[in-house]
């Protein structure tokens, strides 16, 4: 927290971080504007048109002329862009053909669930992670690291859905101890009130995390370690284990909490298969019941929902280093 | 020259008996030290010498026991009396900071980047003097007042990098006197830093061993420093020591072959006349406008006039260059000098055509350089040869030398056709004897090479295209003084022979010199002063360049008395600083 005071309490800093974010939220304004071209277009790209999709295949030429015009699908392409834009602005993500409701109430309910997993799963792979990437960092090139490195590269290459299959088998099937079907209900509270439900679903998903994060932790570890301030510190009289709490431990984070903010789509991508895995009512299991049906209005108001998640989450990790590295703040003195 | 009154038992503050490190690497045993041993007592300063690879730094860095894992050590190596081969790392950690305590080459790299630097002084504080937080911290806010740090209270609260290079490494130095320490080794403490910072630098050093009566082992290639600084000296090579000594016995009359060839080639500027320099400095008018005076056109190849050029950065505008002159003639060596954000690098770039040029002249080869097209930039750059620096970094790991001293052929031609396999390989080798290499060295590869050999290559790359003029930006920093020596023969020599202009860019004036006929100055993106180098640097206009010329230490330890003297004087006329 003192660093974020110093930055702002220099006026310099201020000024610096004002046109970083300024620069920072043009270039993720024009990111969103190309994603919503894309998104439009591909809603455009559905076979027979939009009209096709709802009405049906028996519909009639005459009927479906008259919804076109209804719904504005006869106007010039630009327009039509526009028109929709102004709709998701106001949060209109059209309409569901198959649920019949507001694609935009599905994801407000589905959102929350799929962020409570995915938190779960990156606040306990950090916690796993960075003692463990630091632990390997410390003994490089001895057994433990071998060991654990062997192990990082098993999880990380085995796909999600074959981990979970795993880990189910395990755990629900031979010992009995956790059920292999995921918490059900409506809020994120009753979700929460199912802790044990909970495990397999936040295991699967945060294994793969684990394996990332602590390769970033192991590297930026040694990467630091062999820092000059490191000899500084030891110089000072500082014993080895406090040099690695007190100096090298930040300035290893630094390049983990920048990914953090790159991995909130690897985290919705895997939730795709997780949530249809475990039966867990998020919006990956959302998208996969919207692709398994065509129900192209919720696909598509996912895939923009996503990106612009992306977009929000580089954009917090841009603005997490500026903090977190005083040295990125610039060098004005 | 213990100072203290009591001093019972005479124990050295550094003991070194015999001291053999041997390192173990995948090629076999490198033998790093090979039984050295000297002492240093309380209040005095040893100074080691010795040029890349003597052994310097693995010695100090065993008195610290903060050698690599990889390290074998036998003989005895004492500090105050307690051995420190044989001690454990928890009786180490007890000593280090509190009895022995160490100032590093680099201050940009040696404090925490994150950790604010008042914290980082009292944590030597907190490991040694029980103290509590807010006590350490008010101890370190007075040893940063102490190492002269203008506002301690409040750049203990600033982050390293907020800092300039020159108080980083006061804070270093704060570091290592945080529990008045009985021996504090410095390794190459100045060799990162401007040369006026260096002076500043090791007027600090003296001030305080002087008043604490601590023994400093200075580690260090620069024979300046060791003439400002020292008492005694122990000049080591290849992991032995050659010859010890006092400083002005060891300076001024070298018994072994070693230490004179080693003095031989240390570059060294004629003493100027400081009376008359000071004199002039306090009657605050140069008496002599002479070496202000343009330089005269002969056959120029470069002419540079009223040039600016400007960056910009978080959307503001950084003046890297201001309204500056400078003038290059066929055949002739101009040296351009200056401390680091002098704009020298950047107004040397300029007929690259690679800076921002916001206003001014480049009259290149006779061309307008600003108004050409790209392809005739193109066309006049083939013209110009570059060496740099780093003679490492600038030569591509996976290429054979040959191949790195051939591409330059093949992308810009010769009579504007790509030269045949043969014809380039032939070029190569008479470009490999002209820097005086064997021609076999075509195939190998730079690592096979040492830093010498590889600038030599620099020097053959530039030369493939036979250029007209040459621009040499710090060529010779980072080789040892010998090498050094004989890099810049070949380079008088080749210069003679082809007889191109050649800019050349150095923070050393000394070196700058002893190439130059020219010199020209630079400050803050201006150019202070021109003229003569034996006019320049012997008896320079301008205050700045005064005070410049007057931070060099010489070699000498007679002739650096008077230079430190000297700047003192100008200092105390100089009444407000620029």
């Amino acid at each position: 927290m003192s660093t974020t005071t110093t930055a702002i309490r220099d006026s310099s800093g201020i000024r610096l971080f004002s046109w970083f974010l300024a620069k920072r939220l043009v270039q993720a304004a024009v990111v969103i504007a190309i994603v919503s071209v894309i998104v439009f277009l591909l809603l455009q790209a559905l076979p027979g048109g939009p009209a096709r999709g709802i009405l049906g295949q028996q519909a009639t030429e005459a009927q479906i002329a008259a919804f076109n015009h209804e719904q504005g699908f006869d106007l010039p392409l630009i327009q039509q862009y526009f028109n929709y834009v102004g709709q998701w602005l106001q949060g209109d993500l059209g309409r569901s053909f198959v649920m019949n409701t507001d694609v935009s109430s599905l994801i407000a309910q589905r959102l929350p669930k799929t962020l409570v997993l995915a938190l779960a799963a990156v606040g306990g792979a950090l916690l796993v992670a960075i003692p463990l990437g630091m632990a390997q960092a410390l003994r490089r090139n001895k057994p433990f690291d071998y060991v654990m490195t062997g192990l990082n590269f098993i999880v990380y290459s085995t796909p999600s859905f074959f981990l979970g299959l795993l880990l189910i088998m395990f755990f629900s099937q031979f010992l009995g101890w956790l059920p292999a079907s995921a918490p059900q209900g409506d809020t994120v509270a009753e979700i929460l009130s199912q802790p044990k439900e909970m495990i397999l679903p936040v295991l699967t998903s945060g294994l793969a995390g684990v394996a990332t994060f602590s390769r970033y932790m192991r590297s930026s570890t040694i990467d630091n370690l062999h820092e000059d301030y490191v000899r500084t510190a030891r110089a000072k009289g500082t014993p080895m284990n406090k040099v690695v709490s007190r100096h090298v431990l930040r300035n290893s984070l630094t390049p983990v909490v920048t990914m953090l903010g790159y991995y909130l789509p690897v985290m919705f991508g895997g939730a795709l298969v997780v949530e249809q895995l475990f039966n867990y009512p998020g919006m990956g299991l959302l998208f996969w019941n919207a692709a398994q049906t065509s129900d192209f209005p919720v696909l598509l108001g996912c895939v923009l929902v996503i990106s612009v998640a992306t977009v929000i989450g580089s954009l917090l990790a841009d603005v997490t280093q500026f903090i977190l590295d005083p040295r990125a703040r610039g060098g004005v003195k | 020259m213990s100072n203290t009154p009591a001093e019972p038992t005479n124990v050295p503050a550094l003991k070194v008996e015999n001291l053999v490190v041997d390192f173990k690497t995948k090629y076999g045993v490198v033998n790093a030290v090979r039984g050295v041993s000297f002492s240093v007592a309380r209040g005095e300063v040893l100074a080691v010498v010795g040029e890349s690879g003597s052994g310097k730094t693995i010695t100090s860095l065993t008195a610290m026991s903060l050698l690599p894992s990889t390290a074998h050590t036998s003989g005895v190596v004492e500090v105050d009396g307690a051995d420190v081969l044989n001690a454990s790392e928890p009786v180490m950690d007890s000593k280090r900071g509190n009895v022995v305590s160490m100032v590093f080459q680099e201050p940009m790299t040696a404090l925490n980047p994150s950790m604010k630097v008042g914290k980082q002084v009292a944590e030597a504080l907190l490991n040694h003097r029980g103290l509590s937080k807010p006590e350490a911290m008010e101890r370190a806010v007075a040893l940063l007042d102490r190492v002269g740090i203008p506002d301690p209270a409040v750049k203990a609260r600033n982050f390293p990098h907020q800092l300039s290079g020159g108080q980083r490494q006061r804070v270093v130095i704060a570091i290592a006197l945080a529990c008045n320490p009985t021996l504090i080794i410095a390794d190459e403490p100045t060799t990162a830093l401007d040369v006026t910072v260096q002076a500043e630098i090791l007027e600090l050093l003296r001030k305080l061993v002087k008043e604490t009566d601590t023994a400093l082992l200075l580690i260090t290639h620069n024979m300046g420093v060791v003439a400002d600084l020292s008492d005694r000296v122990v000049v080591m090579n290849a992991g032995l020591v050659v010859e010890t000594g006092t400083t002005l016995q060891v300076l001024t009359a070298p018994a072994e072959p070693y230490t004179q060839a080693l003095l031989a080639a240390v570059p060294t500027l004629p003493e100027a006349q400081w009376d008359a320099i000071i004199a002039e400095e306090r009657a605050q008018a140069p008496e002599h406008p002479g070496s202000v005076e343009a330089a005269v056109a002969v056959d120029p190849v470069l002419d540079m006039r009223a040039l600016c050029v400007d960056y910009t950065s978080g959307g503001r505008k950084l003046r890297a260059v201001n309204q500056a002159d400078l003038l290059i003639n066929r055949g002739e060596i101009v040296g351009l000098v200056g401390e680091s954000g002098s704009g020298k690098s950047t107004l040397g770039r300029a007929p690259l055509g690679l800076v921002p040029v916001t206003g001014g002249e480049i009259t290149l080869f006779g061309a307008n350089l600003l108004k050409a097209s790209n392809r005739e930039i193109r066309k006049l750059r083939s013209r110009i040869g570059i060496i740099f620096q780093d003679p490492g970094g600038s030569l591509d790991p996976r290429m054979t030398v040959g191949d790195s001293i051939a591409e330059p052929l093949i992308m810009h031609g010769v009579n504007g056709r790509r030269p045949r396999r043969a014809a380039r390989e032939s070029r190569v080798n008479d470009l490999l004897e002209a820097v005086r290499l064997p021609a076999n060295n075509a195939n190998r590869y730079p690592h096979e090479l040492s830093g010498g050999q590889r600038q030599r290559i620099g020097l053959a790359r530039a030369l493939a295209l036979a250029p007209e003029l040459l621009i040499a930006d710090e060529p010779t920093s980072a080789l040892d003084v010998s090498v050094q020596d004989e890099v810049l023969t070949l380079l008088l020599d080749l210069q003679k022979e082809h007889g191109f202009g050649c800019l050349f860019i150095s923070h050393d004036l000394a070196v700058v010199h002893s190439v130059s006929q020219r010199v020209t100055v630079m400050q803050h993106g201006n150019v202070i002063e021109t003229g003569l180098s034996a006019q320049v640097l012997q008896h320079p206009a301008e205050s700045y360049t005064r005070h410049l010329v007057a931070s060099i230490p010489s070699p000498d330890p007679v002739a650096q008395k008077q230079r430190r003297e000297a700047r003192t004087a100008l200092l105390s006329s100089i009444s407000t600083g620029s």
